[in-house]
């Protein structure tokens, strides 16, 4: 039997490895460009800056092709160096957007090569529109977390909210300026509890047990790339434990275009040779779709197209995660020195919790001090001119702190991957999206309660920055779980073809606030152990 | 330094960069001004062009004082001005470098952090007091002004430019480019367009046509195989000419030359311009096209010949400004330029002829400008005293060109005073001319 595992994200290393384990042999197939290592272990953000040889090319492009212009409501580009995303000029890029403007991946290890680490699971509350129990998740959930380690506390207020985390590392090392928050949050905690909101310490997806080799050294350099491998990528771990498994055969090179189909079976795959640019098919007996949710989508609208299944072609839903920053500046703070070395990501993190129907009652926010960014975005954003915005922003910085706060979605009539254009043999895909009125009252209500929490913990809030549409990269719900021909059963197996599973985020009905790596990776794991094979 | 200044309206030179530096209190170094001044190079294509007030506050050089007014009322009421951009790109390179981000992180520490930051608001208080009346002067000057001025924006225009490579013709592309039009930039061989395209940022809306114009024809076959239809251009300037300088007025192969390029090629656009547009290719040698803007998809669209042919979305330009560029040169004799005045004489006295005969036709209506530019800094002239004396910004020129022939102007010869000189200098008589030109010295071919 032929099995192939699409994408070689989380998804699909999770999906490949659990085959594995069960004792099939397994193909999976990627694009599989490699990122070039990240040199100077060790060396702090600030210090690296100094022994690269053109750090402006290194940080922004040869073309400042990264530089964030004025009045644009960014905050963060990931750097050029960076390779693990794909641009629209990328010759294999097939979508369109209206206003959405997505980040897709053909790197091996797919976006988990740049995610913020964020390690939380799904509880009750937030999958109460899946036709799944928390016993099937939570028992994939406890493999996944022993595949990735997690650091964090092991109790704490948020723990009660964030059932099915389970740390086996130490908590990332707080700053000082975290520490004085979250002592100001001890103080205040029993009138915060009362408006919904907790502050607890970040489940991050990274080695901090010293005694490990690649145990995180504070270099502040997670956004540019984690030399040391501290972060879980899966390119490191999953992968290379499929591939210490004589079954599994990473095949790269290959974009899977569509699936062939038959009588309502699948028997073939299309796909293009990258290093030929040829279209090829091969034959297959099932296939596991992990490509991420919008090349699921994508996949799956062409493979209909090709079974002459009479359906509209376009997918049942498209989910992302809005996503709200609220820079605020910790008074305790200011004047403090800065920490030497620090961890790049959030070492905080914040819960609202609201019941605020339909949306789950836990809502994340991601509670970051800063300490070592490309500021320059931030400075441009201060209401003063340029020279006395960097010298206040510098005075301030060791006090300068933002709530990134990550909004839940559901399937919307409109939200959807449509099949347009055939160029070169295969279809381009419209994005379509836009956020509800509805979402829009819980984003500003959610965010009005965190702006007040800030104040409550001596902290100034100063302004609102909404990232644009498809910047969450929490993309989910193309074929979503349910009933009908565009969707997949509980177990994520097509309605409409029984030897194709959806094994992504594409097959989530609901998307929570919640990161949303760790349930990619259960959902794998769970597709795969229970699949007929 | 590797990049120069191509469009003053968002870049700046090395001396404002200085000028910026030491406003932001940061060390000037040369390798974050060429990437300053490479991103700010394709800042005109990226983001919407100051227009009205914006654009000119936008105008002037920068200096410390102008740089601090411009900075504060920017950041309170004009977000997308260039200034914002050279600040926020400048902030972000220096901050990349190990040295300016140490200069930057500078600050001061515990109780001493909040005796500063009030000391700063203070100092901010002051500037507002300063910059505010400050932009209402620039606003009373530029609304003295707009009676007198026209609208600059070429957005939305499709202009053809006749020797882009070097001279008064570069600058006109720069101009054009800066001010929002598609430009069709003709050069004489393929390293011209090589060097001109690696000059230029590749999003810039430029087409590149190889055409040697001392070969008959030549112009009008590459624009043909170009696909560029002659309706889709709002103005064609024809500014390339070729001077043999020091050659006996008698060398019948220079003067043939010399007025296939700076004459016949022009009466032959002129007749692909005003006639069919459907004349025969031609031999090929003698074009190429090189289209750049290859980076943006947006742009690529837009200078593909397809779309060229196909003029999409633009619709036909109803009006077509056809420029000769001639020269003072044409009122008078020089013994050693050879047929270059002759050949400019020509030029200005068919240009009226044909302004008149195209009067007469119905349908598209075209304008014809007759240029007769004086010195400036250009291949044509050389550096002497009295050129310096007479200087006339190249920059401006092309801004007058440019602005008055979409006006409709029949001639313009800048700078004036220099045609008021040459005009003197004809009514003093032909000995007078020769006492005074008999000097001049040749400076060989130049095209």
């Amino acid at each position: 039997m032929r099995t192939v595992v699409v994408g070689g994200g989380v998804s699909g290393a999770h999906a490949a490895l659990t085959l594995l384990e069960r004792g099939h042999d397994v193909e999976l197939w990627d694009v599989g460009r490699d990122e070039a290592g990240f040199a100077e272990p060790g060396t702090g953000f600030h210090e690296w800056k100094t022994r690269l040889a053109d750090p402006v090319a290194q940080l922004l492009g040869t073309d400042l092709g990264a530089l964030i212009p004025p009045a644009t409501a960014e905050l963060l580009r990931y750097p050029p160096s960076r390779q693990f995303l794909t641009s629209p000029k990328d010759p294999l890029w097939r979508f369109q957007s209206d206003g959405f403007f997505p980040h897709t991946s053909f790197a091996k290890g797919g976006l988990a090569n740049g995610w913020g680490a964020n390690a939380l699971s799904f509880d009750t509350d937030d999958i109460k529109e899946w036709p799944v129990s928390i016993s099937e998740m939570d028992a994939a959930y406890k493999i996944v977390y022993q595949r990735i380690r997690v650091a964090g506390p092991i109790d704490d207020d948020l723990t009660p909210h964030l059932a099915g985390v389970y740390p086996s590392e130490p908590p990332v090392r707080l700053s000082d300026a975290d520490e004085r928050l979250l002592q100001s949050y001890e103080r205040r905690k029993l009138k915060l509890a009362k408006s919904g909101i907790r502050v607890g310490r970040a489940r991050m997806a990274v080695m901090t047990d010293a005694s490990r080799h690649n145990a995180c050294d504070y270099c502040e350099r997670c956004l540019w790339g984690c030399p040391k491998a501290a972060i879980y990528n899966p390119r490191f771990t999953t992968l290379a434990e499929c591939e210490a498994n004589r079954g599994f055969r990473y095949v790269s090179g290959r974009l899977v275009l569509s699936l062939i189909s038959s009588s309502r079976r699948i028997i073939g795959i299309r796909y293009l040779d990258t290093s030929t640019q040829e279209i090829r098919e091969e034959p297959c007996d099932v296939v596991f779709l992990a490509a991420g949710a919008l090349q699921t989508g994508a996949i799956f609208l062409r493979t209909l197209k090709g079974a002459r299944v009479e359906v509209a072609l376009h997918t049942e839903g498209l989910m992302d995660t809005a996503v709200v920053k609220i820079p605020f500046v910790s008074l305790a703070s200011v004047g403090r020195p800065l920490d030497v070395r620090s961890f790049q990501f959030n070492r905080l993190i914040l819960g609202v919790i609201t019941d605020s129907a339909p949306w789950p009652r836990y809502l994340h926010g991601e509670l970051l001090h800063l300490t070592s960014l490309l500021y320059y975005p931030l400075i441009e954003r201060m209401p003063f001119d340029s020279r006395l915005s960097k010298k206040l922003f510098f005075a301030l910085r060791s006090a300068l702190g933002v709530v990134t706060l990550f909004f839940p979605d559901r399937i919307t009539t409109g939200n959807r991957q449509v099949l347009v254009d055939d160029r070169n043999g295969w279809n381009a895909v419209q994005l379509c999206y836009r956020e509800t009125g509805e979402k829009e009252d819980y984003i500003r209500q959610s965010v009005s309660r965190v702006r007040s929490a800030l104040r409550q913990l001596n902290c100034l809030p100063r302004g609102v920055a909404r990232s644009p549409s498809g910047a969450g990269i929490h993309y989910a719900g193309t074929v979503p779980m349910g009933d009908g021909p565009k969707r997949c059963d509980p177990a994520g197996r097509s309605n409409l073809f029984p030897n194709l599973y959806i094994a992504d985020g594409a097959a989530f009905p609901s998307l929570p606030s919640k990161s949303i790596t760790m349930s990619l990776a259960a959902h794998a794991t769970r597709v795969a152990r229970h699949a007929e094979l | 330094m590797k990049n120069g200044v191509l469009f003053p309206l968002w870049q700046i030179d090395a001396q404002e960069y200085d000028a910026i530096c030491a406003y932001l209190r940061l060390t000037p170094k040369a390798r974050l001004y060429d990437h300053l001044s490479g991103y700010l190079a394709s800042t005109p294509f990226r983001f919407p062009r100051p227009g009205g007030f914006s654009g000119f506050l936008a105008k002037p050089r920068l200096t410390g004082w102008r740089i601090a007014r411009l900075d504060l009322a920017t950041k309170l009421f004009i977000p997308n001005h260039p200034i914002r951009h050279i600040l926020n790109c400048a902030i972000a390179v220096h901050e990349c470098d190990g040295q300016g981000y140490l200069e930057m992180a500078a600050s001061p520490q515990a109780w001493n952090a909040a005796g500063s930051i009030l000391g700063w608001m203070a100092g901010f208080v002051v500037n507002l007091a300063i910059t505010m009346p400050w932009l209402g002067w620039q606003l009373l000057s530029y609304a003295s002004r707009m009676a007198f001025s026209s609208s600059d924006s070429l957005a939305g225009k499709r202009a053809l430019i006749s020797g882009v490579s070097h001279g008064l013709g570069r600058d006109l592309m720069l101009h054009c480019l800066e001010h929002g039009a598609e430009v069709i930039g003709i050069v004489r061989n393929p390293e011209s367009r090589d060097a001109l395209k690696a000059e230029l940022p590749a999003s810039a809306p430029m087409t590149l046509v190889v055409a040697d114009l001392s070969q008959p024809d030549a112009l009008v076959a590459a624009l043909v195989n170009a696909q560029i239809p002659a309706a889709s251009l709002t103005i064609a300037i024809l500014c390339a000419a070729v001077k043999h300088d020091g050659r006996s007025v008698l060398s019948l192969a220079n003067l043939r030359d010399t007025f296939q390029v700076n004459f016949f090629s022009i009466a032959e656009f002129a007749g692909w311009l005003c006639g069919s547009g459907t004349r025969k290719t031609g031999d090929p040698s003698h074009h190429r096209v090189e289209r750049t803007g290859d980076q943006d998809p947006s742009v690529e669209a837009a200078s593909s010949p397809s779309s060229l042919a196909r003029d999409d979305g633009r619709g036909l330009s109803t009006t077509t400004a056809l420029v000769l560029v001639s020269s003072m040169g044409r009122w008078h004799g020089m013994h050693f330029s050879s047929g270059y005045n002759a050949s400019k004489a020509a030029l200005s006295i068919w240009g009226e002829s044909l302004e008149m005969e195209l009067r007469q036709h119905g349908g598209r209506r075209f304008t014809v400008t007759v240029v007769e530019p004086g010195l400036f800094a250009s291949g044509m002239t050389r550096p002497t005293a009295l050129t310096r004396l007479l200087f006339a910004s190249r920059r401006q020129v092309a801004s007058r060109i440019v602005s008055g022939a979409l006006a409709g102007r029949k001639t313009i010869r800048p700078p004036f005073a220099f045609a008021l000189l040459t005009w003197a200098a004809c009514l003093m008589g032909r000995d007078f001319r020769y006492r005074l030109l008999a000097r001049a010295k040749p400076g060989g071919v130049r095209r």
